[in-house]
């Protein structure tokens, strides 16, 4: 492959890499936006995201008592299906975790909610350890709790642009073809629906949108459904791309979309989109030409440079404190 | 074990009521393992216990940035990682250097304290969220560094072996567990009554002031970064001790996977559940958190076993897999009962 | 003592001040009056250092409120450009240099040898090629310089530098530190005259233990001026509203300062805490000159030497109490003109 050969297929990869963090970025930024939480469980749960599609596509391939073919009817069924139950279990588990951890810490010291974020977190590595050692045979019978879980291979796997060294599968196409849809339904809601303009009412300044007649707690509750939902989609799409599930892969995923989030501007929908791709080209170019042991750091280094000069972040507003 | 975890809880019950100093009652409980092994030597009771001294060591200096000065650093074990290395770098048979074990310690602090006011100058006028992140990422730096460059740091076999602490000729490590214990603690005594001086003088007050209100505190003349750089630099300086007595006693910096996130948020979740600010409240924590990870946990596997109930087929047998779990619920529940940690800060003047 | 020229305040599109301009002069009272929202805070969070203006300037006590751009502060840039270049190659080199010098000439159980360390590097930066070496050297300097270059302009101005200058204030929303007692509080404004020396306070050296005493000792005074003698030890959120607002301007007068900004200080109070109110500032307006914000007609009247007033954020009128009282645009500002009335 020639250099410009390599280059076009970094940023291919870095792109749809980074759509991923995007993903999970906006449900970082959105709920940072709303109740200026960093929540730290949002890796997790998008960890747990992937273990149920785990199970989803061990269940359909136990029903049928064979491996899936890909490409198949049976696995676009099986796609299908997981983009609608993983959303809607992460967005609901996000609800709870609302509901039942953050909502009692509303006027709290500001250590608190992040305190109890980490809690959370917690048990949700935990929950995926325990999921990953049941006795299914798509867990590996529970013999090794802790090992990574293979994800079967779901998508065709021949190149798209067949005669070419750049190498584009029905992966990255995937990835295109469920989060650029996504971002506009988003932006439409957040723009254009009476329930977005109550969510940006509500980040900027609590007490007017309640003297509106905005119901604040059911507000922040949407917020962490369509935020939790976004990380299931994520989920599901990277199970399909990276075909491995680990208990422990919620942190660096987590840490990735965080990072995205805040480079972008944290609060800001374009700034966690700009961060997550600005995030996943990052990694692909390091990776490819620096080395991949950096690349963790090579990404951490840029933040920090950004934020020396740009300390909002790229998009961020400055914040300006009422005095 | 169950007796020192039920002691401490029966403590922290009492400090609410008591007006006894928690500080002085939990020095003098803290002596107690010492007796024991004293009397009954061969337990290993203080070769267990000394993780627990170094955390606090941690926390103590985790506490200095976080309680004291309000800023939330995710990165203490890049700090201790850097006290660990350069502790072993410059006392390593296998390298040139072989300075003495007391300048090491000495190297640590100050290359602790230097990469804090590195790490610090540009950072620490960030918004409080956006610094978390960036602690964060020094965290996961260094780890990088630790583990790449492994000409300079033997990569994940770590450098050993590390020299002892010794007076006199008596190494203060395993071979003499006691007096590894009981110098730890004096070294920990010697911290609370410098930070108890630090707490009680302008430099304290002025990290409580930024910590309220940077604002006013601007406005009424603080030299808010330097007040700033100045928690930043000891907490680094403290945290990159606690890692050069930790190789120290252990011999060996150990892998560069043992300073990640995990022990970061460790410190983190001591300092909090002790309550922030309070110096005997990082004891305790240290105590509680430290004694069920490495001391408790570590008993009801070894019980576990050697009574055959436990078995790698069953995830839910083995105690060490509930550790997250465990801790999970504590913090959630902590924070809706008790947010302000296990001992209520004793407020009041400074002066006195 | 504070002269303020065409200061504007814009937030976006929302203009909080415009073009205002007065001037104070020493050991005076003057007030800032207007209907809610007439942009007297923004003003004051304008002069104090708190928003950056976007038009106009400030003088305190003649010299405009920034740090400027000393020989120092050059050569602090120069010298952390050079450094961070340095370090840049010295990062990129790491591993070649320590092989190069540590483990190929190390041998066992021997002792290092620092000058033969220091003469192997230096032989081996020169073996290097100078242009490999450049590009390094030259980014990492020039991140390094525009770095220093922003972290010096974000502190030329702000509030710190203000109080340098002598201006310190009081707050709309009393902004105590809750965590520290009413005696500390106060002892804040006073440790800052003389900068914060960790090693003094580390050991507590005598020195520190002196000048702490001499403070205790005015914080008492400065408390006693306030009327809260009696309150020192409690906590600053155990105080009732009226010993708060009291307290803010206590820790205010402890930074010793040359202008004293006052931002609603009766707000909240009652005729009798007003009129103690009342006393509190004719005894420190001898002391420094005063500027406060205040809604109560009667306050105003009785300790201000000149008042202006602003209305939507420009300045309508200034002068003596009496000449605002008959002032026609103080009066429609208040009351609306007659055609607004009408139509109510």
């Amino acid at each position: 492959m020639s250099d410009l050969e390599v280059l076009t297929q970094q940023l291919i990869i870095g792109l749809s890499n980074g759509m991923i963090i995007a993903l999970i970025a906006l449900g970082y930024t959105m709920v940072f936006g709303i109740v200026e939480l960093i929540n730290f469980a949002h890796g997790d749960l998008f960890m747990l995201g992937c273990f149920l599609a785990l199970s989803i596509v061990g269940g359909v391939t136990g029903a049928l008592g064979e491996a899936i073919l890909p490409g198949s009817a049976v696995s676009i069924l099986s796609i299908a299906l997981m983009f609608i139950v993983v959303p809607f279990f992460c967005g609901a588990l996000n609800w709870c975790v609302d509901r039942y951890a953050y909502r009692a810490l509303r006027n709290a010291p500001k250590l608190a909610p992040l305190v109890s974020a980490l809690g959370v977190s917690f048990v949700f590595i935990n929950l995926g350890l325990f999921w990953g050692g049941l006795p299914f045979k798509v867990f590996g019978y529970g013999n090794a709790a802790a090992a990574p879980k293979d994800f079967p291979n779901l998508l065709p796997s021949q190149n798209l642009l067949a005669n070419t060294p750049i190498f584009i599968t029905w992966r990255e196409v995937l990835v295109f073809l469920i989060t650029i849809p996504l971002l506009v339904a988003l932006n439409y809601l957040i723009k254009k629906t009476r329930l977005g303009c109550a969510m940006r009412a509500t980040a900027q300044n609590k007490d007017a949108a309640r003297l509106m007649g905005i119901n604040i707690e059911s507000v922040i509750g949407t917020t962490f459904i369509i935020g939790g939902a976004l990380a299931g989609v994520a989920s599901v799409v990277y199970a399909l791309t990276y075909n491995t599930v680990f208990f422990q892969m919620g942190f660096r995923v987590g840490v990735d979309a965080f990072t995205a989030a805040v480079l972008g501007g944290i609060g800001n929908l374009p700034g966690a989109c700009l961060g997550g791709l600005v995030v996943g080209l990052l990694r692909a170019l390091s990776d490819q030409y620096i080395a991949t042991q950096w690349t963790n750091s090579v990404v951490f280094a840029v933040l920090i440079l950004i934020l020396i000069f740009k300390p909002s972040g790229l998009l961020g507003a400055r914040v300006r404190e009422k005095v | 074990m169950k007796g020192s975890i039920f002691s401490t809880i029966f403590l922290s019950v009492l400090f609410s009521r008591a007006k006894a100093s928690p500080l002085a009652v939990l020095l003098i409980i803290s002596l107690l393992p010492l007796l024991f092994e004293l009397i009954f030597p061969g337990h290993g009771i203080c070769e267990r216990l000394r993780p627990i001294l170094i955390f606090a060591i941690l926390g103590l200096g985790l506490n200095i940035v976080t309680g004291n000065c309000g800023l939330l650093n995710l990165g203490v074990a890049g700090f201790m990682a850097i006290g660990a290395y350069t502790f072993g770098i410059l006392t390593v048979p296998i390298f040139p250097f072989q300075i003495n074990a007391w300048l090491g310690l000495l190297a640590s602090l100050i290359a602790g304290a230097a990469a804090g006011f590195v790490l610090g100058l540009p950072t620490l006028r960030l918004r409080g969220d956006y610094l978390a992140v960036v602690t964060l990422g020094f965290g996961e730096i260094i780890q990088d560094v630790i583990r790449n460059l492994d000409t300079i740091t033997k990569g994940s076999q770590g450098l050993n072996p590390l020299p002892a602490l010794s007076i006199l000729g008596v190494e203060l490590n395993n071979s003499h567990p006691s007096l590894s214990y009981f110098s730890l603690l004096i070294i920990i005594f010697i911290i609370v009554l410098l930070l108890r001086n630090l707490n009680k003088s302008p430099v304290g007050r002025a990290w409580s002031a930024v910590r309220d209100d940077e604002l006013a505190a601007g406005n009424m003349g603080v030299p808010v970064m330097r007040t700033k750089l100045y928690a930043f630099t000891s907490g680094a300086a403290l945290s990159s001790l606690a890692g050069a007595l930790w190789a120290s006693a252990l011999g060996s910096t150990g892998e560069p996977g043992n300073f990640d996130f995990q022990l970061s948020v460790t410190a983190l979740c001591i300092v909090i559940v002790g309550g922030l600010g309070n110096l005997a409240g990082v004891l305790l924590g240290a105590a509680v958190i430290v004694g069920f990870n490495s001391v408790f946990l570590v008993e009801l596997s070894q019980f576990l076993n050697s009574a055959g109930l436990s078995g790698t087929q069953n995830v839910l047998a083995t105690p060490a897999n509930w550790k997250f779990l465990v801790l999970g619920l504590v913090l959630i529940l902590m924070m809706r009962l008790a947010p302000r940690g296990l001992i209520p800060a004793l407020k009041g003047s400074s002066s006195k | 003592m504070l002269k303020v020229k065409n200061l504007s305040l814009r937030f976006g599109g929302l203009t909080a001040v415009s073009d205002v301009s007065f001037c104070v002069e020493e050991g005076e009272t003057f007030a800032v009056i207007g209907p809610n929202g007439a942009g007297k805070t923004s003003l004051f969070n304008a002069i104090s250092g708190v928003y950056r203006p976007t038009a106009g300037e400030v003088l305190i006590a003649g010299s405009k409120s920034r740090l400027p751009f000393t020989m120092s502060t050059v050569l602090t840039v120069f010298v952390s450009a050079l450094l961070t270049g340095c370090a840049a190659v010295l990062i990129l080199n790491l591993t070649a240099l320590w092989d190069a010098v540590i483990i190929n000439k190390f041998i066992y159980d021997a002792a290092f040898d620092w000058v033969d360390c220091f003469w192997g590097s230096v032989a081996y930066f020169s073996a290097q090629n100078t242009s490999f070496m450049a590009l390094p050297f030259l980014s990492g300097s020039i991140v390094g310089g525009l770095a220093a270059l922003k972290i010096f302009s974000s502190t030329r101005v702000g509030p710190e530098v203000c109080c340098s200058f002598g201006l310190t204030r009081t707050f709309q929303n009393v902004r105590l530190f809750k965590d520290l007692s009413a005696l500390d509080n106060v002892l804040i404004g006073l440790q800052n005259g003389r900068g914060l020396n960790f090693f003094s306070s580390l050991f507590h050296l005598p020195s520190l233990r002196k000048q702490e005493a001499a403070n205790y000792k005015k914080a008492l005074e400065l408390l006693a001026l306030v009327g809260l003698g009696l309150d020192a030890e409690r906590l600053a959120t155990q105080l009732p509203y009226g010993s708060q607002r009291k307290l803010e301007i206590a820790r205010a007068l402890a930074c010793n300062p040359k202008v004293l900004l006052l931002d609603e200080p009766a707000a909240g109070m009652n005729t009798t805490e007003k009129l103690a109110l009342v006393a509190i500032i004719k005894r420190i307006g001898a002391l420094v000159t005063v500027i406060l914000i205040e809604h109560d007609m009667q306050v105003v009247m009785g300790i201000a030497n000149r008042i202006l007033v602003l209305d939507y954020g420009s300045q309508i009128a200034l002068g003596t109490p009496a000449e605002i009282c008959v002032n026609q645009a103080v009066i429609n500002a208040y009351l609306g003109t007659s055609s607004e009335v009408a139509s109510v």
